[in-house]
């Protein structure tokens, strides 16, 4: 017994909108870092340089 | 405040939900929700599908976590730890919810991973045991599970806690027989909020359309609504349906009450009952066999018995 075609056409256009989906928080979670000016990821390192110092 | 906030879902990931699972049952089991349907198949199934992966697979998912993925990607621990709480937040409901809709369309739209999935939908009932209510294989493989185990290795373990915890309260209440989202739908006031929570996540009146036994009145849905906790994949991708009614009747139309121990451990174990999707040469999907082909198999079957 196989998926009907229709049910297969839509499977995989969902997935590609899904990977789309999938990316947006990432994506947004950028822009806001390039609108705001904010590198967090730059506190942690800098946290444990001086942790090391 | 916060302190208090994160206390709270600690312990709703820990020992809370069980026990507000096991009062919703209870409650729902005082009230009669259950209805004559809860047979002693049914009531072992429940219970061994609600105890055996809380012993079984949260210990694997511990193994996952702690052991294989610092083999795996040893410098990648807490990499992530700098990402925002809210943006983590939205990384894991998305990540999480909408890998869990796809675990959970597939099941229904590839006609061999069916049988993974039907029991989930064989009881002719619902209450908050469907929740965990699970053929092995199908919680084993709980695809969603392993991408979050390793978004928390990769530092993304605080904004985990808050969203499991909202989740497995949307999926529990969801699933429960209490139609605790009557009020949006009937109240003018809550009118406009049960408008967008409908849409946005998964209530009652949707989950239960998708574990109607039949969609010819308009209201059943079982060959949609896959939502988990967001209803809104279904509102994206299309396969939803929202009639803010109840169906008349849940489960399978060729249920045969197979085994507890087959429904729980196929395809370890299987069926004894004749024509069952669970025996080992039953049809993969029981609705697809034609009717004139089913209503022949009876007719011998009855023939057989006489």
């Amino acid at each position: 017994m196989k998926t009907d075609k229709v049910t297969q056409q839509k499977i995989i256009r969902d997935v590609l909108i899904s990977l789309v989906l999938y990316a947006l928080p990432v994506i947004l979670m950028l822009l806001s870092f390039k609108i705001t000016g904010q590198r967090p990821w730059k506190k942690i390192t800098a946290t444990t340089v001086n942790k090391n110092v | 405040m916060l302190q208090y906030i994160e206390q709270i879902f600690t312990h709703l990931n820990g020992w809370g939900l069980p026990v507000i699972m096991l009062l919703i049952g209870i409650t729902e089991f005082a009230f009669g929700l259950y209805e004559n349907h809860w047979t002693k198949n049914e009531r072992i199934l429940d219970i061994v599908c609600f105890v055996v992966p809380k012993i079984v697979v949260k210990p694997f998912i511990a193994y996952v976590g702690l052991l294989l993925l610092p083999t795996l990607l040893p410098n990648a621990k807490n990499i992530f730890a700098w990402v925002p709480f809210w943006w983590g937040f939205a990384i894991i409901a998305v990540g999480d919810d909408l890998t869990q809709y796809w675990y959970h369309r597939l099941h229904h739209q590839l006609p061999w991973l069916w049988r993974f999935h039907r029991t989930h939908h064989s009881a002719p009932y619902m209450g908050m045991a469907m929740a965990s209510r699970q053929n092995i294989i199908y919680t084993i493989f709980f695809s969603q599970i392993y991408l979050t185990t390793t978004l928390v290795y990769l530092g993304l373990g605080y904004p985990v806690l808050f969203v499991t915890g909202i989740k497995a309260l949307i999926t529990t209440g969801a699933h429960s027989s209490i139609k605790w989202d009557k009020p949006f739908y009937t109240n003018k006031w809550l009118k406009p909020a049960g408008w967008v929570l409908e849409r946005f996540i998964s209530t009652p009146a949707t989950h239960h359309a998708h574990h109607a036994d039949s969609d010819d009145d308009g209201v059943g849905h079982y060959k949609g609504n896959f939502g988990n906790m967001f209803f809104l994949w279904d509102v994206i991708f299309g396969t939803g349906i929202i009639t803010r009614q109840y169906p008349s009747g849940y489960g399978i139309k060729h249920y045969k009450q197979e085994e507890w121990y087959a429904q729980f451990l196929w395809p370890i174990f299987k069926s004894r009952k004749e024509g069952s999707e669970l025996a080992p040469n039953g049809p993969m999907v029981g609705d697809a066999v034609p009717l004139e082909k089913e209503i022949v198999n009876r007719g011998l079957l009855t023939e057989s018995i006489v």
